[in-house]
């Protein structure tokens, strides 16, 4: 039995499950997380948790070209390092084919196929001499093992944020995903809490049924009414536009909000209200002032959901807001755009991911103490 | 809204000096670097006519374009990645027929003139035959890229023929390397890359009309020419020793990653078969012609095939039509529109008025020639192909094959499902 302030006997279960499952949620997320300070070969090449340590790989470097070979009395040298000066890797094995990578160990000279022989030190610096000058326009292939520290790169923000082929595009988009979010939230709001207290307190003929079909509207799911939706805007002139996509998600988010928020105020005190009916006050009086400020914790709940969804949303916005001039672009898509043709910029997507989530976090932690509080007065009555 | 965009169409019209500029929206399915290069096109067009273009990708297109011709939506001018889909749109009355004299305009200039016309040519609504679509963009589908430097260090030669590409990958083998990287992986187009085989290898068994009859379903997907071709797929991709991996890694190698493996150090593999946009996905850095190259997939030299080719393109149509639209279409036929985009690479054409030496490197003329070279040239077939089979039961079945069922079971399977869309 659970006796206020004695601690159950069960509480490290409780305390283990806890660790597992935020670890769950954290694994995925730092995952992506680490993965965006890699570049895109990095990516495809080891797992993210490979990155944090040095690591052993087998690279294929390139010497300098031949026409920076100095002279020596009969001797023709390039010398040089692998890597770049502020790179530090420690090489093991090197080969001049591809079909031999680890014949020779650092320090040691190799004879390379076209004439002339190479010597590479553990640090990368490698010395070429040939009795013949040396052709050709690019310089020699080197295999190497070496142990390189962890590298990470701040490249995939700046391409997503600041390159000049598209920040225009993303602080734009920006202001466009801000336009579509923000009345996308209000507006349904707004609706629900008068059409949820209207079905919780107000007494009329068919209450329950009008109940009954909202609860049912839930389980529509919103891709069955695109077409038809998108066709009745472009009748009735509203075509594609801020207008149709808030239109849209107010629609698509009506029943969630109503049944959320009936389901609230149903829960709030009888006695309240009849007393301030007693006292002559008008239903709009009762709304204002009573139900809305203690209907708080379950509007900013539904505030989050819907501005997350209507955040995150690809769907409605390419068909309701997005038109083929391009000006109306949100966010999601901006980022669908870096993606390119064929998609597959594993790098691009881990970033935009953290470039995206950022202002949904900054909402959610402002107003996270109202999201449970919401839920479970919603749900328990 | 409408007010407010006709109100602003009408502001935009009086502050250009030309009195009768619109708007022309172009819709396609290009993003990122590509999506440059087509507004460099579109500009260029801006600039002669004094319209305002507009150019949106998207990067499912497919889908998008059915939504908004539905809603009566659509832009002006769309350009389609596959011609089934276009050809289902004109069935459907989305599509605007191109100016008189389109066609023979194509058939004079365009290599092959014929063949685009036939591919761009529809039946409408109405059910009457008209050209519907423009060609203007070319990848070519034939290509096995290599390291030139990996092939100098194992001393092998670029074979002519199948037979010595076949002898070739025993010769890797036995020098203790693996010939190919292929990977069939693309999100829900799994599979895709084994189509593209498939076609490739039936042009080299078979006469260009089996494949036109297995385009149209007038030969049946699980007749035995057909089943050789999958299996002739299964020659090099149902090796374990021909493909970096293991046979069982084929499907699950993502398209993309998979050439990476020519690269790597030692090399995985030595050989990629794969079409002219690849270098996009190779290691940052790489550079085609030096570090990369490409040769003809070649033909048998025991059949007497000449040099098939096996390519794809973009189809303009007009799907809300304008006379700007039409205006672009003509912009399209010039050769400066061509030049634009090749100049700027990724771009092969038909188009035989073009000056080639303005390609943007020497390997794309290098596939421009193979292209104006070829003795057949077909388009991809799967992209002929209802879009239920060339993109859904075909790719599937190319995934269950490389998983390991029979060729005659994975085109049983396949000619079912074409004949429930009948």
């Amino acid at each position: 039995m659970d006796i206020a302030g004695q601690k159950s006997s069960l509480s490290w279960a409780v305390n283990i499950s806890v660790v597992l499952l935020v670890g769950l949620w954290l694994f995925p997320t730092v995952g992506l997380l680490v993965s965006s300070f890699r570049t895109s070969d990095q990516i495809s090449t080891s797992g993210w948790w490979k990155a944090m340590f040095p690591s052993e790989q087998n690279l294929t470097l390139r010497t300098d070209a031949p026409e920076l070979q100095v002279q020596e009395g009969n001797l023709y040298i390039i010398e040089g390092r692998l890597f770049a000066p502020d790179k530090d890797a420690v090489i093991s094995e090197w080969g001049v084919s591809s079909r031999e990578i680890d014949s020779y160990t650092a320090g040691d000279t190799a004879p390379l196929k076209k004439g002339g022989e190479v010597t590479l030190q553990a640090d990368g610096s490698y010395r070429m001499e040939n009795t013949e000058p040396f052709t050709g326009t690019r310089g020699t292939r080197i295999f190497v093992t070496a142990t390189t520290p962890p590298e990470f790169t701040l490249r995939n923000y700046q391409n997503v944020l600041f390159d000049p082929s598209n920040s225009e595009g993303m602080a734009k988009a920006f202001i466009n995903t801000l336009t579509v979010t923000i009345p996308a939230t209000i507006i349904p709001i707004v609706i629900a809490a008068f059409a949820a207290y209207a079905l919780a307190w107000m007494e009329f003929p068919g209450r329950a049924l009008l109940i009954a079909i909202i609860v049912g509207l839930l389980v529509v799911p919103l891709q069955l009414a695109l077409i038809p939706l998108l066709k009745l805007h472009n009748e009735i002139g509203i075509g594609k536009g801020y207008l149709g996509a808030w239109l849209a998600h107010t629609g698509f988010g009506l029943p969630l909000a109503i049944y959320l928020l009936r389901n609230y105020m149903v829960g709030l005190p009888r006695d309240i209200i009849e007393n301030a009916r007693v006292d002559g006050a008008t239903e709009f009086q009762i709304f204002t002032k009573i139900i809305l400020p203690l209907s708080f914790p379950a509007l900013a709940s539904f505030a989050i959901f819907q501005f997350l969804w209507t955040w995150n949303d690809l769907l409605v916005a390419l068909v309701f807001l997005i038109d083929s001039t391009g000006d109306t672009t949100v966010m999601t898509k901006q980022i669908v755009e870096l993606l390119g043709t064929r998609g597959g910029n594993w790098e691009i997507l881990a970033t935009s991911a953290f470039v995206s989530i950022a202002v949904p976090l900054m909402v959610f932690f402002a107003m996270q103490k109202y999201l449970v509080r919401g839920l479970l007065a919603g749900s328990v009555k | 809204m409408k007010h407010i965009l006709l109100a602003g169409a009408a502001a935009m019209a009086l502050t250009a000096s030309l009195a009768h500029a619109e708007q022309v929206t172009v819709f396609g399915p290009w993003l990122g670097p590509d999506q440059e290069n087509v507004e460099a096109v579109l500009a260029a067009f801006a600039e002669a006519s004094g319209n305002d273009v507009r150019y949106v990708g998207s990067d499912s297109f497919e889908q998008q374009i059915l939504v908004d011709a539905e809603a009566g939506s659509a832009a002006n001018v769309s350009v389609f990645p596959q011609p089934g889909l276009a050809a289902d749109m004109a069935s459907r009355g989305f599509l605007t027929p191109l100016a008189d004299g389109t066609a023979d305009w194509v058939r004079e200039n365009y290599a092959a003139g014929q063949s685009w016309v036939d591919l761009g040519t529809y039946a409408g609504a109405d059910g009457s035959d008209s050209l519907y679509g423009l060609f203007f963009k070319v990848d070519l589908k034939s290509l096995v890229w290599y390291s030139p430097e990996n092939f100098d260090d194992a001393g092998y030669d670029i074979p002519q023929s199948m037979e010595e590409l076949i002898a070739l990958s025993d010769q890797i083998v036995a020098d203790g390397g693996t010939p190919w990287c292929i990977g069939l992986g693309s999100g829900g187009a799994t599979g895709w890359p084994a189509t593209d085989w498939v076609e490739d290898l039936l042009l080299r068994t078979q006469t260009p009309d089996v494949y036109d009859g297995w385009v149209s379903n007038e030969i049946s997907f699980n007749d035995p020419r057909i089943v050789a071709a999958i299996d002739e797929f299964g020659v090099f991709a149902g090796n374990d020793d021909y493909v970096a991996g293991g046979a069982g890694a084929v499907a699950s190698t993502d398209f993309r990653d998979s050439p990476k493996g020519l690269f790597s150090s030692p090399p995985q593999c030595y050989m990629h078969r794969q079409a002219s946009f690849i270098p996009a996905f190779f290691p940052e850095g790489t550079s085609v012609g030096e570090d990369a190259d490409f040769f003809y997939f070649p033909a048998f030299a025991s059949k007497d095939l000449g040099k098939p080719v096996l390519g794809a393109g973009t189809v303009w149509t007009i799907t809300n039509d304008s006379p700007a639209a039409h205006d672009l279409m003509a912009f399209l036929e010039t050769p400066e529109a061509n030049e634009i985009w090749m100049a700027r690479g990724g771009f092969l054409t038909p188009h035989k008025g073009v000056d080639t030496s303005v390609f943007g490197d020497p390997t794309l003329a290098k596939m421009n020639d193979i292209l104006l070279n070829a003795t057949t040239f077909r388009f991809d077939g799967s992209d002929l192909m209802p879009g239920g089979i060339g993109a859904g039961a075909f790719w599937t079945g190319m995934v269950d094959y490389a998983g390991g069922k029979s060729a005659q079971d994975v085109a049983d399977a396949i000619q079912d499902a074409w004949d429930a869309l009948k």
